[in-house]
């Protein structure tokens, strides 16, 4: 499977209906397998800066191949890999949890991001989008 | 109608979208609000990476200038050195943090005090390969909320 605008706007419309549930505004963002936009919604009254931050934590899960918030055991700075964030080779990077990436079986198709609520909540909204979505896989 | 909500934006969407296809190019396509601030974007399949971008600022651009980017991009047009607007044009392209996107397919979105709204734009049409361009395909998007909500 690959990542197409219908499966996004389909990711979107369920996690903004579960962000609706929790009484949040959020910011949903789906990029393909390469972390390229492919759509993005900002509920009504959602703060302006959830638009990139969605969007990032999105590219971040997509790329890594990982959620965004696993990210942030590369800062530890007893491991191997500590300074790569300090690197400045891009600007899309974020250890914030609220992305995950969107697999069909093993593969990574893409990712979703959000941003809103506390990180907690963003990953919750997440979940239950992929979890309607792609339920029936 | 003073504010774009995520309901109008995605009709306009769908609109600008329905002669994006018809174009035969796919493309993508941005709503931004009176700040400037993405409220929905779609990348149709087939689209490149470099649209997505570009389809904000446009919107971005028509919103900041509260003009069309044709506009901006007639600005800038070496042809027009020294006549209307002489170089000073040249001074818009380094504003807004290079965000100014000065490539035709942006519209500002107005109320009926005339007051700018929010801003669409498109990229991904080629300009004049065919009948359509991205600027036709915003045109659509403006032409659905009218429609809809006047």
């Amino acid at each position: 499977m690959v990542m197409n605008i219908d499966i996004a706007k389909k990711v979107i419309k369920a996690a903004i209906k579960q962000a609706q549930e929790m009484d949040r505004l959020c910011s949903v963002a789906i990029v393909d397998d390469r972390g390229v936009l492919v759509a993005l919604h900002r509920m009504d009254h959602a703060p302006i800066p959830t638009v990139d931050i969605a969007r990032d934590k999105a590219w971040t899960a997509s790329t890594f191949r990982m959620p965004s918030s696993d990210i942030g055991k590369f800062g530890d700075p007893s491991t191997p890999g500590f300074g790569f964030n300090t690197q400045n080779w891009n600007d899309r990077l974020t250890t914030i949890p609220g992305g995950l990436p969107i697999q069909d079986g093993d593969e990574v198709i893409g990712g979703v991001g959000v941003s809103g609520g506390t990180p907690e909540e963003d990953v919750t909204v997440c979940r239950a989008a992929l979890a309607t979505v792609f339920a029936s896989n | 109608m003073k504010e774009i909500t995520l309901e109008m934006a995605e009709k306009m969407l769908e609109a600008a979208e329905r002669w994006a296809e018809l174009s035969g190019f796919p493309s993508s396509i941005a709503v931004v609000d009176k700040a400037g601030a993405v409220i929905a974007i779609h990348r149709m399949d087939g689209a490149g990476p470099m649209t997505t971008d570009i389809s904000i600022n446009k919107a971005f651009t028509a919103v900041y200038s509260g003009a069309p980017t044709l506009m901006l991009a007639r600005a800038i047009d070496p042809r027009m050195m020294g006549k209307t607007l002489g170089s000073g044009g040249l001074g818009l392209l380094t504003q807004a943090k290079l965000r100014l996107m000065f490539i035709p397919g942006g519209n500002p979105l107005r109320d009926e005090e005339m007051g700018v709204i929010g801003g669409i734009g498109c990229s991904g049409i080629p300009d004049g390969v065919g009948e359509i361009s991205d600027t036709t395909a915003v045109q659509a998007g403006y032409a659905a909320l009218y429609d809809e909500y006047d």
